[in-house]
């Protein structure tokens, strides 16, 4: 049963990253690279910061505004220097590697000696009988947290603005509102919810590596694209909560390969397969939509 | 009163394909005109809105709203004054998002978009009154994505969106060409409607010689950048209609 | 037919968890173990087949006595978690992990299971915080004082150690300062340069190679995949280049003061027969580095270089081909 705990961890860490790669991809039409230097950068923050003696909780609110300035800054190179979205965020990301080196002082910092948001705090109030689930309690609750103001925040006038500028920048010009500033915003609320993500994740596989976030992008593309084609069709299923399921699905493939003893190299492809097979039936299913119509 | 002053637009500058869209073109739009601006294709009618709302860059002139230069103003600033539809009813809507929420979000123009709540409850019943009033059933489907209705209703709600809010000047970009003639029919009735109830500057680009002459109290041809006729009031009302047919299928040969 | 697709992969996927937990993990006379790689590596692999030879030394083979759950993360801390999880769920009998972030993940997983972990190829285990609880294992901190020896048997007239490292390499940032406290008794001056991926490999070289008289090598992933890169630069230059390990004399590294990751796996797979025998617990075990370096030289290149060993090295000198 570990692994399946395993794997419901780890989804909802990585649901968090998620949303932000949904906020930029799905909302705002942002081919965002950040993620791959964000996600990390979270990391590196939060385990600093816990070093340091800092309490692990506000260590994710640092982690959260470090991210925050890390994709302001991606919108502003593409939005006042006009540099191609695509290559703003590889700029950025870039950039990132070195700074979080910088933040952490070394590539691998453990914080095993330490307390993180899973036995302190609230973690610490959990019933000790419940300890195997403890990091899943809390992983859920910051999931569910972030997933509901997320959705709040996306019904608020500035929500549905940045909804807006994804869908249809014309109309938000027409609206007497700047494109640019809009996309600035959306690109700090993705990579903010990245680096909380980066964050919890350093804490609970309690240490930070400066290679964490190689790929974080390509997870987080697979993940909004397979849980928003799968309930595309499904009206009652939010978009936020397909990218918790997808998320949880993406590392339950990932386990089920280890499991079924396949080779690693071939995990990439797996999900190669698993992504073309999603994209084919949520395509069958248009099709079908379309002829009914 | 806006004025265009001596407006310079040239394509490919510098270039052997070099163009002079318009080359020291003036136009003045009093308060309360409603323009109807006709002409051959690649006569500078797009162009022209383009202009006027700050969407492109020129090489030359000045524009003057009451007296003010606002030829450097951006875009964004300029339609805090301008309600603009276009020709691609996709253009004018959100079609991710529901009717209610488009209309919500144009009712907040001018507005701080902040985080109290995207749809204002006191407010579903006017956009709903407002819907009733196209006759074609969307108060019944508030919570429809638009991108699922037909151009034509997607229009509707467009032209609607587009003056929710006071807005000084409509622009209407060739706004009936994509739809069927019934549909354009009432779009042209409602955009009247509209246009004398706020009281709206207009200006309105358009295809059609008949939808010209009938709405509208003045009347702009364009060919190569330029006037050919600028007729308004009694002198619109009393011009022989074959006369400008005439003219028009002539420049629209060339 | 609408929802046959989503359901026929929630069925895969769950058929895949599913298949995790079935096997259990044995117990008495034949043992399970689930190695949990970082990467796919030459030094790696070797610490791997060194691992099961030490287990056979004492009597545990793979095959009669004992299951092997080999997972391979392919360089990612995240599979590297799922892997940890899985050989967890699994109930294996010990975990031996292979390189840091692997290492790390398994004495997470494994925390408070039971389930002792046995790591190698981790530089240093005090700062990746693997000494508290069932832990232990072997490192592989270079033998840094022999190296700058040889260096100054080999090449009495040199002052200037250059060292290509990667960034993001924590191995490499604490084999550095290892050299930097060093090089001063030996009369050497230490030049680094570091870099943040293998393209900016040949720049970095280009640079760093006009400025000393001799390079040393560490046993950097990135760098050691770049070897050749180096190799011709520096040869081009007439500055040769020591390696850390068999592998790069191998490859044309001059001469090295070295571990052998093969040795290294074999005093690992020692250490983990008395945790599994019950004749000691990880917790017991203090984490151990390798014994002594071993010298390899590769004639050809030493030739080249017009370089001799003193007689004192001649005697233990192991003399490898260029592959």
């Amino acid at each position: 049963m570990d692994i399946i705990i395993g794997v419901l961890e780890q989804g909802l860490i990585y649901a968090i990253m998620a949303f932000g790669v949904y906020i930029t991809y799905t909302i705002l039409d942002f081919p965002d690279l950040t993620v791959d230097g964000s996600l990390p950068l979270g990391a590196a923050v939060s385990a600093v910061l816990i070093t340091k003696g800092v309490n692990p909780y506000l260590s994710l609110l640092a982690a959260l505004g470090c991210g925050a300035v890390a994709g302001f800054l991606t919108g502003f190179i593409h939005v006042k220097f006009k540099v191609r979205n695509l290559l703003a965020s590889i700029i950025m990301m870039t950039a990132l590697y070195s700074v979080n080196l910088h933040i952490a002082g070394k590539a691998n910092l453990a914080l095993f000696d330490f307390n993180t948001i899973f036995n302190s705090g609230i973690g610490a109030l959990l019933p000790a009988s419940l300890s195997r689930y403890h990091t899943l309690i809390i992983a859920l609750v910051m999931v569910v947290i972030v997933k509901i103001a997320l959705d709040l925040y996306l019904r608020t006038k500035s929500g549905y603005l940045l909804r807006a500028v994804g869908d249809n920048p014309v109309l938000v010009t027409s609206l007497a509102k700047n494109n640019g500033s809009v996309k600035i915003l959306g690109l700090t609320i993705a990579n903010a919810l990245v680096a909380l993500s980066g964050a919890i994740l350093a804490q609970q596989q309690r240490f930070f590596e400066a290679t964490m976030g190689i790929g974080a992008v390509v997870i987080g593309l697979a993940t909004v694209i397979i849980g928003t084609n799968m309930f595309k069709n499904v009206r009652f299923i939010k978009s936020t909560t397909a990218v918790i399921i997808g998320s949880i699905l993406y590392k339950g493939c990932v386990a089920g390969a280890i499991a079924l003893g396949m080779n690693a190299i071939d995990l990439k492809l797996i999900m190669a397969i698993l992504f073309l097979v999603i994209l084919i039936v949520s395509r069958e299913r248009k099709k079908k939509v379309k002829q009914n119509a | 009163m806006l004025e265009l002053r001596d407006i310079t637009k040239v394509y490919g500058l510098g270039t052997a394909n070099e163009n002079y869209l318009f080359n020291r073109f003036n136009l003045t739009i009093q308060e309360g005109d409603f323009i109807s601006v006709v002409g051959s294709n690649g006569s500078g009618k797009t162009s022209l809105l383009n202009v006027i709302c700050g969407s492109i860059d020129m090489e030359g002139g000045q524009v003057i709203l009451a007296g003010k230069d606002i030829t450097k103003q951006a875009d964004f600033r300029r339609y805090e004054k301008i309600g603009r539809v276009y020709q691609d009813p996709s253009m004018g809507t959100c079609p991710q998002m529901t009717i209610l929420e488009n209309m919500s979000l144009a009712d907040n123009k001018n507005k701080p978009y902040n985080l109290r709540s995207g749809t204002d409850k006191k407010r579903i019943e006017v956009y709903r009154d407002r819907l009733r009033e196209l006759n074609l059933g969307l108060e019944d489907k508030l919570d429809v994505k638009v991108g699922s209705l037909s151009g034509g209703q997607r229009q509707a709600i467009a032209l609607l969106m587009s003056v929710l809010t006071p807005v000084e000047f409509l622009i209407l970009d060739e706004h009936t060409a994509s739809l069927d003639p019934a549909t354009a029919e009432l779009i042209m009735q409602l955009t009247e409607k509209i246009v004398i109830e706020h009281r709206l500057t207009t200006v309105m680009v358009t295809h059609n010689l008949r939808y010209a002459l009938e709405y509208g109290n003045r009347l702009l041809m364009l060919h190569q950048g330029a006037s050919v006729i600028d007729i308004a009031g009694e002198e619109k009302e009393n011009a022989v209609s074959e006369d400008i047919m005439r003219l028009f299928n002539r420049i629209s040969l060339e | 037919m609408k929802k046959t697709g989503t359901i026929i992969l929630c069925v895969l996927v769950l058929c895949g968890m599913l298949v995790g937990c079935g096997s259990g993990g044995g117990s008495g006379e034949s043992y399970t173990i689930g190695i949990n790689q970082f990467g796919d590596h030459a030094s790696l692999d070797n610490c791997r087949e060194g691992f099961l030879e030490g287990l056979r030394m004492e009597g545990i083979v793979e095959g009669e006595n004992l299951t092997i759950e080999y997972q391979n993360a392919q360089f990612d801390s995240g599979t590297a978690n799922l892997i940890a999880q899985s050989q967890v769920s699994n109930n294996v009998d010990l975990i031996c992990a292979i390189a840091t972030p692997s290492a790390q993940a398994s004495y997470n997983a494994a925390d408070g299971k039971d389930i002792p972990v046995v790591f190698t190829a981790v530089t240093d285990p005090v700062a990746a915080g693997l000494t508290g609880g069932n832990v232990t294992g072997t490192s592989d901190k270079l033998p840094v004082e022999a190296q700058l020896k040889l260096i100054r048997a080999l090449m009495p007239e040199a002052t200037k150690v250059g060292i290509l490292y990667t960034l993001s390499e924590v191995n490499s940032e604490s084999a550095i300062a290892d050299y930097e406290a060093l090089t001063p008794q030996y009369g050497f001056e230490i030049v680094t340069q570091g870099v943040s991926a293998s393209g900016d490999i040949p720049l970095a070289m280009d640079s760093l190679i006009s400025k000393v008289d001799v390079m040393t090598n560490l046993t950097d992933n990135t760098v050691v995949g770049s070897l050749s890169v180096l190799l011709d630069k520096a040869n081009a230059k007439g500055v040769p280049i020591f390696g850390s390990e068999i592998e790069q004399v191998k490859l044309g590294c001059v001469a090295a003061e070295g571990i052998e990751y093969y040795q290294l796996g074999i005093q690992t797979g020692q250490m983990a027969a008395k945790v599994l025998k019950g004749q000691m617990t990880a917790e017991e075990i203090d984490y151990e580095i390798i014994k002594e370096s071993s010298l390899y030289i590769n004639e050809e290149v030493m030739a080249d270089f017009g370089l001799e060993l003193t007689p004192e090295y001649a005697e233990r000198v192991n003399s490898v081909k260029n592959e």
